[in-house]
């Protein structure tokens, strides 16, 4: 299995494209959160959960370019047609499956941690003193760790799901833009058309990555008034089991149909 | 050793191979033919397990596919050379397939030396040749030194001097006792180096043999009759029951008598004669004749 966990990280690391997202996924969140961070310090209204949720927020773009990556990671070998000789060397599929998926979910885990701190220890560095002599403190944040570690989390469940998609879908193009379009439009859209005919706001949380986004922000839940979204981690629960489902059926289309 | 047995695929209603059975033997180059579309290549994935067949096995020197825990140190096979990313390098190609079944680095750079690619090893694929990517394949098969060796159309893109050297590598590797077997279009080819083969047309067996015998039952045989006294002696042929077939410089064709029964009515009537030899046709007569009733698609002359 080490082995076969080479190979696949071998595959990952020598595809410039996987190189240009990744490196887009950890400078625009911390880019945008340096930013913020260096031309807020003045005003005396900014409160450290301001930039934490920049952070926050960003974060997830760089959480869907990690998708797209573990997506991508398998469509192009059909895509190519390299999943032919991947399965000569490997005649198990589920050990390919396995290995592929392990690659990709910890190095999303692992870039999207270089994000975190990044884009939290760099945004600390430049808040200015406020001209009233007191400072902002982002490491004191209340709420910050397990922002921080359901981020992370996120990253690895929105690879994992990611994932996922391509095994089943097998196409490059029909893959990412289903993975992109899902949680921008078509959550946005059921989600609006479900809140319209509930009048429930927390009808949201049913929404798998919707549920998934909670992961990573500074608070839980929805923010609404009388908030009963899930919680953090019964958000992450849920997430992840429509993470696990859809990488359980992609690993049963891939292991079921020729190669 | 290889052995097909009863080898089914099926895609939706139409039948890609049908019951196949064959056995490919170690020592020897074997020959895979058939028209476009007869299941070659389809019968090579489900071999390997990439099409998941319908029914029948494939064994390995007696073991599936499937158990093999490295299969790449007892089958190499080459399916197509443009199964490659090509925003990768050569090497790092060779080097995952490496890594997947524990072969060293120093095994990949002795391969791509072998082929012929160290000088653009580094250089991704998308600059490659068709005729680059055969030897890349090649090298990949070569990576576990397997002992049995599949190969589907290794000398497409090859110029000459490619093909002459994919000739002399498969000769070889039988040579040392492996087993090899290879499906090419390019029946001169195959003629120069199988030794066995195995036709199939529409996804069914047509015939197993040596190449010798296939082209003994299939192909045309007739005799060449060289002679200062052509003319006249193609009188008496035909009179023994011979056909004219052919005219020649100085001679002729004749079917329907054995040499022999030639060089005889030649001594009795006292024919001086310059050549007489058994001729027969090409494997790719022998191939068109065997598989004329399975062939796929027709094409015609333009006229």
């Amino acid at each position: 299995m080490i082995g076969l966990l080479r190979s696949e990280l071998l595959k990952l690391r020598t595809i410039t494209m996987n190189w240009v997202l990744g490196i887009i996924a950890v400078l625009f969140p911390v880019a945008i959160t340096l930013i913020v961070a260096a031309t807020t310090g003045d005003d005396e209204y900014t409160l450290a959960s301001n930039v934490l949720e920049v952070l926050s927020g960003t974060n997830r773009v760089a959480v869907m370019l990690l998708g797209v990556i573990a997506a991508v990671s398998i469509t192009n070998e059909y895509g190519f047609g390299t999943i032919r000789p991947t399965f000569a060397a490997t005649p198990k599929r589920s050990r390919v499956v396995l290995a592929k998926g392990a690659v990709v979910v910890v190095t999303a885990m692992l870039i999207d941690t270089v994000v975190l701190f990044a884009g939290l220890l760099g945004a600390n560095a430049v808040l200015p003193t406020r001209t009233d002599g007191t400072s902002l403190d982002l490491l004191g944040e209340p709420g910050l760790q397990a922002m921080l570690i359901g981020s992370v989390v996120l990253a690895g469940l929105a690879a994992l799901a990611a994932y996922g998609v391509g095994m089943l879908l097998r196409s490059t193009p029909a893959s990412v833009a289903m993975f992109i379009l899902w949680p921008l439009l078509v959550e946005g859209l059921v989600g609006g058309v479900l809140i319209a005919i509930t009048k429930d706001t927390n009808v949201m949380r049913w929404l798998p990555f919707q549920s998934g986004f909670q992961l990573g922000n500074l608070g839980s839940g929805f923010g609404g008034e009388g908030d009963v979204g899930f919680s953090r981690v019964v958000s992450g629960f849920y997430f992840g089991a429509v993470a696990l489902g859809l990488s359980l059926l992609g690993t049963l289309s891939v292991q079921r149909r020729d190669a | 050793m290889i052995r097909v047995q009863e080898l089914t695929k099926r895609f939706g209603s139409k039948i890609a191979v049908d019951n196949l059975t064959f056995d490919v033997r170690p020592g020897v180059v074997t020959g895979f033919l058939g028209p476009n579309g007869s299941g070659k290549s389809t019968t090579m994935r489900c071999m390997l397990g990439l099409d998941r067949p319908d029914a029948g096995t494939t064994l390995f020197d007696d073991r599936l596919y499937r158990d093999l825990p490295r299969p790449l140190h007892e089958v190499g096979s080459l399916l197509d050379a443009g199964y490659v990313h090509p925003g990768r390098s050569a090497r790092n190609h060779l080097r995952w397939l490496a890594a997947a079944n524990g072969i060293s680095r120093s095994r990949v750079d002795e391969v791509i030396a072998l082929v012929g690619l160290e000088a653009v090893a580094g250089r991704k694929l998308r600059g490659y040749s068709l005729g680059m990517k055969q030897r890349l394949g090649l090298a990949a098969v070569l990576l576990g030194d397997p002992r049995t060796v599949i190969l589907d159309e290794p000398a497409n893109g090859l110029d000459p001097e490619g093909i002459r050297w994919i000739r002399e590598v498969l000769v070889h590797l039988a040579s040392q006792g492996r087993t090899v077997l290879v499906s090419s279009h390019q029946l001169s080819e195959m003629a120069l180096i199988a030794d066995d083969l195995v036709v199939i047309g529409q996804g069914r067996l047509i015939e197993q043999s040596t190449v010798d015998e296939f082209v003994a039952r299939h192909a045309d045989r007739w005799v060449r009759v060289v002679s200062p006294d052509a003319t006249r002696f193609a009188g008496d042929v035909t009179a023994a029951g011979g056909a004219i077939t052919a005219q020649v410089a100085n001679g002729f064709d004749v079917r329907g008598l054995e040499p022999a029964r030639v060089g005889e009515l030649a001594s009795q009537l006292g024919v001086v004669l310059h050549e007489l030899s058994p001729q027969t046709g090409s494997l790719e007569d022998a191939f068109l004749s065997a598989t004329s009733a399975t062939v796929e698609y027709h094409s015609g002359v333009p006229a």
